[in-house]
């Protein structure tokens, strides 16, 4: 096996997040010094274009093509935002950057809002991080110290100030236009697109979006080149990937791996397998809104890929034994979205709240022969109808777990 | 720019969205949600298909090379699903609804023939107590507020539609909880408090938004024997009238239908605007001021009662024109005929629902449009058999250009001509503010201004019909 490259996590376990000498001590900011030396913001876009890097949020969009559509847009004010707030359940791994080594973040973020023009930042995190609010506030500080955020960085004419909003912990927040509108100081809910952010965000200028783990990538890239990090992982979608593996595994937690890594390695190597005694029976792959995979999915690769079969997602797996109870499953998805749409829009809004309430009656054995017809209207609508993606999602995994296990959701006894 | 619906070439003006361009050929595409200029795309029943998606017409722009269809089997089968979906989370006690017959809810519904309700369980399936909870769980976010005198409001009617939440030129409303228990509420749940021009009653496209009025009560001093009820029938009303009841097609009728209904006498509210002409007038002149203020907006008065306190004394010290002319009926009329005030009950047939608050006592009752429409309803009665009649002897008014009042800068205009002296007029909220923070900067010097709080004035009042 070829030695695995880390990219996000090279400095975690190593150094104290809280100390920025120890960041620096291990080659922290020199991709900022390189690029206010001697890179202008037009190359360092390109290398991100060659390098191919794509949101890590879930949707894969290419992080140089979002980029370059602020960059291009001729307006005096422009922000940069970095989008944390993780709210997929079992999703932890822009907690743990934080937690290991902010300062890449706060470089990514830098370089990330000075290639695009911004003079503003934003680290909108999820509001129930309370310690990662703290760790964050004190890097931000220590940065500032350092003449690395600021007015006039490292002496050059660039500068940057940098926000921490705390959200209310809202999942649809994650979706960019709620996530302007939040900041905005209005309700959380999806605005139509378009006009997309890239040319009318937050306050009406042009704004980038980009989650936590991809802001941490560009650091690397522009110390090593676009070339060096199209060289890892896949070919769809190079780079490295974090991804948690959670539920019936031997060591669940994050690992680094590069994309195309398989479901099976991921399952096998990375967590170290099933628990002894269990057995099998499918793994979710990117969280609540995720798809989900059977035996004999294992063998494929996780990449970004618009037409894969199993959408990566945030990146989080959750690998299910045969002990599991599908109903209490099916009522905990349909309760997360039930609990987490925003009520904007009619078929999200009532149709979450009705597939709860078939999943509470599933549970307990009282389906009727007309709930069996409504769950099929719902998750139609739910899959073509809603405003914003948080619908199809809600639909995604329990019409997988219906066309799978139908005779375990009915109780048909074969 | 052409595109195609439903296999026809259509030309299309650049930044229009597929329904302004179908609502322009004659495509009929149901919405629930979007009214004139503004669409959320909410309610995703005004959906059509693109390249075999399904998309929200209302706030889709065109783009060149679409082909649209605006009917097919995918997309009456999302139309019947989100309005069932909506119609299991409504009340549905139709039968007992103020806007029975006149909800745009249930003209959907009868529209796309939804008949069965297979989102809702029903409680003989259901051996568990939870589940029953369950079936009250959805109802426990109702809010009803009927903790003021003009508008009331219960979400269990409410389809959440927003055209409330947008409408609003004071935004008093939003969005209150999420998911399903989203309701529509004011900041802390507090009784609303607004300058209720009623805007939100007039666009509501169920009976959650309705205004006030004890309807059984009325009915009852209408049949009381012992008692004179007088009707004061405001100039504007006659405009929307006829979109409640066809039947009205003229002044003539509704004064003979207001007598079908119980009114002893009917009179023309042009002679109270004349008396107000006249007090304002007055006041005008003797007051050595300028930027005077008229009054007879009682929502422009709440305005700046609520926003800007510091003009207050810039208004004129009249009321309003039906309450002037309660007050010459209660006193004047009702000696010369000599009748006990107290047996007399004036009604004020208008378009405005912040009438209802501004009463001092000589007004009994103010109906709007669509009540009138209400009561005729509740009535019974056959429009087609009524007679024409003409207004009570009395209050005859002199000068028919006085009615003008009713359409925003009417009155100034009249005034200014009469005192030779300048004028502004501004017509909705955020003119008003513009004007008023003028006004504030010392940028404004004139004599009159004339404030309406509906576009346009009381012709399109909240208390019309639409």
């Amino acid at each position: 096996m070829k030695k695995e490259t880390k990219i996000i996590t090279k400095n975690w376990g190593r150094i104290n997040p809280g100390r920025i000498d120890d960041y620096i001590a291990a080659g922290g900011y020199r991709a900022l010094r390189k690029f206010v030396a001697e890179m202008a913001p037009q190359s360092v876009l390109e290398e991100i274009k060659i390098s191919g890097l794509c949101g890590r949020g879930g949707a894969g969009f290419p992080t140089g093509r979002k980029l370059e559509c602020v960059a291009l847009e001729k307006s005096k004010e422009k922000y940069f935002i970095c989008n944390l707030d993780e709210s997929e359940p079992g999703t932890y791994k822009d907690r743990s950057i934080v937690d290991n080594d902010p300062h890449m973040l706060l470089e990514g973020i830098i370089i990330g809002a000075l290639t695009v023009g911004a003079r503003k930042a934003f680290i909108y995190i999820n509001g129930n991080y309370q310690k990662e609010i703290e760790i964050l506030e004190r890097a931000v500080e220590q940065a500032q110290e350092k003449n690395f955020l600021g007015e006039n960085i490292l002496g050059s004419k660039y500068g940057l100030e940098m926000e921490i909003f705390a959200g209310a912990g809202a999942y649809v927040c994650g979706e960019e236009t709620a996530l302007l509108n939040s900041i905005e100081g209005n309700r959380g809910e999806p605005k139509a697109r378009p006009p997309y952010p890239t040319q009318c965000g937050l306050f009406g200028r042009p704004t980038a979006i980009n989650n936590a783990e991809t802001i941490a990538n560009i650091p690397w890239i522009v110390e090593n080149g676009g070339k060096a990090y199209a060289k890892i992982g896949s070919k769809k979608s190079p780079g490295t990937k974090l991804f948690i593996v959670n539920g019936s595994v031997k060591n669940s937690d994050v690992f680094e791996a590069p994309l195309g890594i398989k479901l099976g390695d991921l399952i096998g190597k990375c967590a170290g397998g099933i628990q002894p005694g269990k057995e099998f029976w499918f793994a979710q792959v990117g969280g609540s809104s995720g798809r989900l995979a059977l035996e004999k999915d294992l063998k494929l690769k996780l990449e970004y890929d618009c037409e894969a079969k199993i959408p990566l997602g945030s990146g989080a797996v959750l690998v299910v034994d045969k002990t599991a109870d599908i109903h209490e499953l099916l009522l905990s998805w349909t309760g997360f979205f039930r609990r987490e749409s925003c009520g904007k829009c009619v078929p999200c809004r009532e149709g979450t709240f009705r597939l709860w309430e078939i999943a509470k009656r599933l549970r307990d054995g009282e389906v009727s022969e007309r709930d069996v017809a409504a769950i099929r209207d719902i998750l139609w609508t739910l899959n073509n109808t809603t405003f914003c993606p948080l619908g199809k999602f809600a639909a995604t995994a329990f019409g997988d777990a219906l066309e799978n296990f139908q005779n375990e959701i009915y109780r048909i006894s074969k | 720019m052409k595109i195609k619906i439903n296999d026809r070439d259509l030309a299309t003006k650049p930044g229009e969205t597929i329904f302004q361009v179908c609502l322009r050929n004659g495509i009929k595409i149901p919405t629930l949600c979007g009214m004139k200029g503004i669409h959320e795309g909410v309610c995703r029943i005004c959906v059509v298909e693109c390249g075999g998606r399904l998309i929200t017409s209302c706030n889709t722009k065109v783009s060149a090379g679409m082909e649209i269809a605006t009917e097919s089997e995918k997309i009456s089968q999302a139309r019947r699903i989100n309005l069932e979906l909506l119609w299991a989370d409504h009340a549905g006690k139709c039968v007992t609804c103020k806007k029975n017959q006149r909800c745009e809810l249930q003209n959907l519904a009868t529209e796309q023939k939804i008949e069965n309700f297979h989102f809702i369980p029903r409680k003989e399936e259901m051996t568990d107590r939870e589940n029953l909870d369950l079936l009250k769980d959805n109802r426990s976010r109702v809010v009803v507020d009927e903790g003021n005198p003009c508008v009331s409001r219960t979400t269990e009617l409410c389809v959440e539609c927003r055209r409330c939440l947008n409408i609003c030129p004071t935004k008093e409303f939003s969005f209150n909880n999420r998911a399903g228990d989203v309701v529509v509420g004011t900041p802390y749940g507090k009784p609303l408090d607004c300058i209720f021009c009623g805007q939100c009653v007039k666009n509501c496209p169920t009976g959650a938004l309705t205004d006030k009025n004890d309807l059984d009560r009325i009915i009852g001093e209408l049949d009381d024997l012992k008692k004179m009820a007088v009707a004061l029938v405001d100039p504007a009303v006659l405009e929307s009238v006829v979109l409640e009841q066809p039947e009205i097609g003229s002044v003539g009728k509704l004064i003979g239908v207001l007598k079908a209904l119980g009114f002893e006498k009917v009179f023309d509210s042009g002679f109270g605007m004349e008396l107000a002409l006249e007090k304002m007038a007055q006041a005008i002149k003797t007051s050595g001021k300028g930027n005077l203020m008229l009054s007879h907006c009682p929502s422009f008065n709440l305005l700046v009662d609520k926003y800007y306190p510091q003009f207050k004394g810039n208004i004129l010290d009249v009321a309003n024109p039906d309450e002037l002319m309660a007050e010459a009926v209660k006193n004047g009329y009702a000696k010369r005929h000599k009748i006990d005030p107290q047996a007399i009950v004036v009604i004020s047939i208008s378009s405005c629902v912040a009438k209802k608050k501004d009463r001092s006592g000589n007004l009994d009752y103010v109906l709007t449009v669509w009540e009138l429409g209400r009561l005729i309803r509740r009535k019974n009665l056959k429009l087609e058999e009524i007679k024409n009649a003409g207004f009570s002897k009395d209050f005859a008014v002199k000068n028919e250009k006085s009615k003008d009042m009713i359409r925003m800068g009417g009155a100034a205009e009249m005034l200014a001509k009469k005192l030779k002296c300048k004028y502004v007029v501004a017509d909705g909220v955020p003119q008003i503010k513009s004007i008023l923070q003028d006004l504030d900067k010392g940028r404004i010097k004139t004599k009159i201004i004339e404030c309406m709080v509906c576009p346009g004035g009381c012709v399109n009042g909240g208390g019309q019909s639409r």
